[in-house]
């Protein structure tokens, strides 16, 4: 989180403040033109699904990269807010109350916040270990409770709404999906405004320290339980919002909003985006939300490549999809690029070989198990294979390993000639 | 003459082993106190009782009229005695600058607080630059802590200790791993961000130590032989056979 620092110089200040409201506008107009950019109804309804999770996965990074605290359980806040907004949204229609909607997932953040405050008091005590151990206990033993009251919680089919019963507000009837992307986008930009500004404050900082050297904190006056706390109640109420918007965007919430699967979806997507900077996370909502919508509908294999991303990710990039972008920048500000740009290709090349490869397996794989009732011919990447022929199957181990073996020397190169240009190795590690 | 911080009758024990055996020991207002012994002593398990990191068996620690023995080391802190540790005990991640923030945010008032982002908090940028200054820090503000040279982090270690506002200050061996030279400009860096405060010091090198303190106590296996003035421990047998009888060449050098 490198995004502050106290600028003696005025001009310096004044760009860097200039820097950052251009982002924020940025953010803005690109929210504005994306529904007329896609404008189907199916596209729309992804878009909101994506700000929805943009703004969970920010509010997981509270906790992940800025406190340095791993929960295992955040999915049972986002499914909690969920729930209270529903109920919401169902007992208000019911007493005729005319709420506006918009300002429901305020109520599902509410009180996502004080349940995370109690359950904070519970897991803050110690971080690392024990408090993953914790959250999942928690996430656990909610998801158990949840079970036992199926008038709350619904039963499989879980609890729908209409959330036109609401009635009109700020001139929108809340029928059409461009009228909920709406409500996600404003709330996206509060939210990461928000959060941001969380970062810039004592309280922010403080995470920050937590997470270097918890016991130190304690020796500078300060109670680390008690940064914990607060960090874990923030991310709470954040991800109660996204709930929220999740129960507006679909009208239809189910328990296993509040299982584990959706506190392990919110850790992949923020660590493949990136814990270290701010916006990371949101990239990583993006890139796992499009994986979800549009690659589960290609191939039934997309969980596996969620796994394998993941695993290249932790193994090759550990600061992430924005480490590799930010390294990028500066690899093209740095004017490095130049001398280094045919390595990079043929890397990316070699890459790119290696990558077919695992799909050409992946695939074939699902086409002789599971889905052997399709018959035997598939084409993988416009390539006519044929699943039971032992020379498709060379083809994906050949592009493989003979990938992976000419990646190691390019690697190397690559290292030596940075080394010469004195640059610092970044982003993915060579 | 008023008492800083008093421990009487302090006992440790870790299982069935006592490390901390009856140290008595009275710090007054304003002075450099030293703490000397072999390794093994409990020097450093003494440091920790003291701040809180852990918890006496028995006895007590006064500390300006109030008993401290097993409090929270934020409470103690909060009260104005700080520590600096043995092993650089910094946050790496964070800049020179947030670093220091850190330290000084409780002194200030600001504590938890999320009213205003700190870079628009006058009186922190203010402290934060006075400390930098200070430590010789200035021109290393923005880079990580973790990026900082070896003398350079005791220096920060140091700093975080200071700018937290305690008018009582344990510093466990800040020279520590230094070269000559190093040592010198650290002895001069703690002379001069400590004065006017009380200050209780683990050191090894004899040098430092006779030119800087104001009185010594050696600590031998859990217990505090003698308590003087440099040259009341030059002299003194007990410590001689101790300790010093080894380190007398070395200081003579």
């Amino acid at each position: 989180m490198t995004l502050d620092s106290n600028l003696t110089n005025p001009v310096a200040m004044a760009r860097t403040r200039w820097a950052s409201a251009g982002g924020w506008l940025t953010i803005l107009v690109v929210l504005v033109a994306l529904p007329t950019l896609f404008s189907g109804n199916a596209m729309v309804s992804t878009l909101s699904y994506l700000g929805t999770m943009a703004i969970f996965a920010l509010s997981y990074n509270v906790l992940l990269g800025q406190t340095g605290l791993l929960s295992l359980g955040h999915g049972t806040f986002f499914g909690l807010g969920g729930f209270i907004a529903t109920h919401a949204v169902l007992h208000m229609a019911d007493a005729g109350m005319n709420f506006p909607l918009p300002l429901i997932p305020a109520i599902g953040g509410i009180g996502a916040l004080l349940l995370g405050t109690f359950g904070g008091w519970l897991a803050a005590g110690r971080g690392g270990m024990p408090f993953a151990m914790i959250t999942l206990g928690l996430a656990e033993l909610v998801y158990a409770a949840a079970t036992l009251f199926p008038s709350i919680y619904g039963s499989e089919e879980g609890i729908s709404m209409d959330r036109m019963d609401l009635g009109n507000a700020f001139g929108l009837s809340y029928g059409p999906n461009v009228d909920i992307y709406i409500i996600v986008a404003v709330w996206f930009m509060i939210s990461a405004a928000a959060l941001y500004y969380l970062t810039r404050t004592p309280l922010g900082l403080l995470t920050n320290a937590v997470r270097d050297n918890g016991e130190r904190v304690e020796f500078l006056g300060f109670s680390a339980r008690r940064v914990r706390l607060s960090a874990y109640a923030i991310a709470a109420g954040f991800a109660g919002v996204a709930g929220s918007l999740a129960a507006l965007n679909f009208e239809i919430i189910t328990i296993n909003e509040l299982g584990a699967g959706t506190s392990t979806l919110v850790l992949l997507m923020t660590y493949i985006g990136g814990t270290k900077h701010f916006f990371g996370p949101v990239l990583g909502a993006i890139v796992i939300g499009l994986m979800k919508v549009w690659l589960s509908d290609i191939s039934p294999a997309w969980m596996m490549y969620f796994g394998l991303l993941f695993i290249f990710v932790v193994m090759v990039a550990p600061t992430g999809l924005a480490g590799i972008l930010a390294a990028g920048l500066e690899l093209m500000r740095s004017g490095r690029l130049r001398p280094q740009l045919p390595l990079l290709l043929a890397i990316g090349a070699t890459g790119g070989l290696v990558f077919a490869g695992v799909i050409i397996l992946v695939e074939m794989g699902y086409r002789v198990g599971l889905d052997a009732a399709l018959g035997p011919q598939i084409t993988v990447l416009g390539l006519p294979l044929v699943a039971t022929a032992i020379w498709s199957w060379a083809l994906g181990f050949a592009l493989v390993f003979g990938g992976s073996f000419g990646l190691r020397p390019l690697l190397d190169r690559l290292a030596t000639l940075r080394h010469s240009l004195g640059a610092e190795p970044t982003g993915v590690a060579a | 003459m008023t008492k800083a911080l008093e421990l009487s009758n302090l006992r440790k024990s870790f299982g069935s082993v006592e490390i901390i055996r009856g140290v008595n020991l009275a710090l007054r207002q304003g002075e450099r106190h030293a703490l000397i012994g072999p390794n093994g002593a409990g020097k450093s398990t003494l440091f920790h009782l003291i701040s809180g990191r852990i918890t006496p068996t028995s006895g007590s620690i006064r500390f300006g009229g109030a008993e401290i023995g097993g409090k929270p080391p934020a409470e103690i802190c909060r009260l104005g005695l700080s520590r600096s540790f043995q092993i650089t005990n910094i946050f790496p991640q964070m800049s020179v600058l947030e670093n220091l923030r850190c330290a000084v945010l409780w002194k200030l008032g600001h504590r938890y607080s999320l009213a205003r982002p700190i870079a628009k908090m006058a009186d922190v940028a203010a402290e934060c630059d006075r400390l930098l200054d200070e430590l010789t820090l200035a021109h290393r503000r923005h880079d990580s802590a973790d990026s900082l040279s070896y003398p350079e982090q005791r220096a920060l270690e140091l700093g975080l200790a200071v700018a937290s506002g305690a008018h009582t200050l344990l510093l466990d061996e800040p020279m520590a791993g230094m070269s000559h030279s190093e040592t010198d400009a650290a002895l001069q860096l703690i002379m001069k961000v400590t004065e006017g405060k009380t200050l209780l010091m683990v050191e090894h090198d004899m040098g430092v130590i006779f030119e800087m303190a104001d009185r010594i106590s050696v600590l031998v296996y859990g217990e505090i032989i003698a308590t003087g003035t440099p040259a009341e421990i030059r002299a003194n047998r007990a410590v001689q056979e101790a300790y010093l009888g080894t380190s007398e060449e070395e200081t003579s050098q």
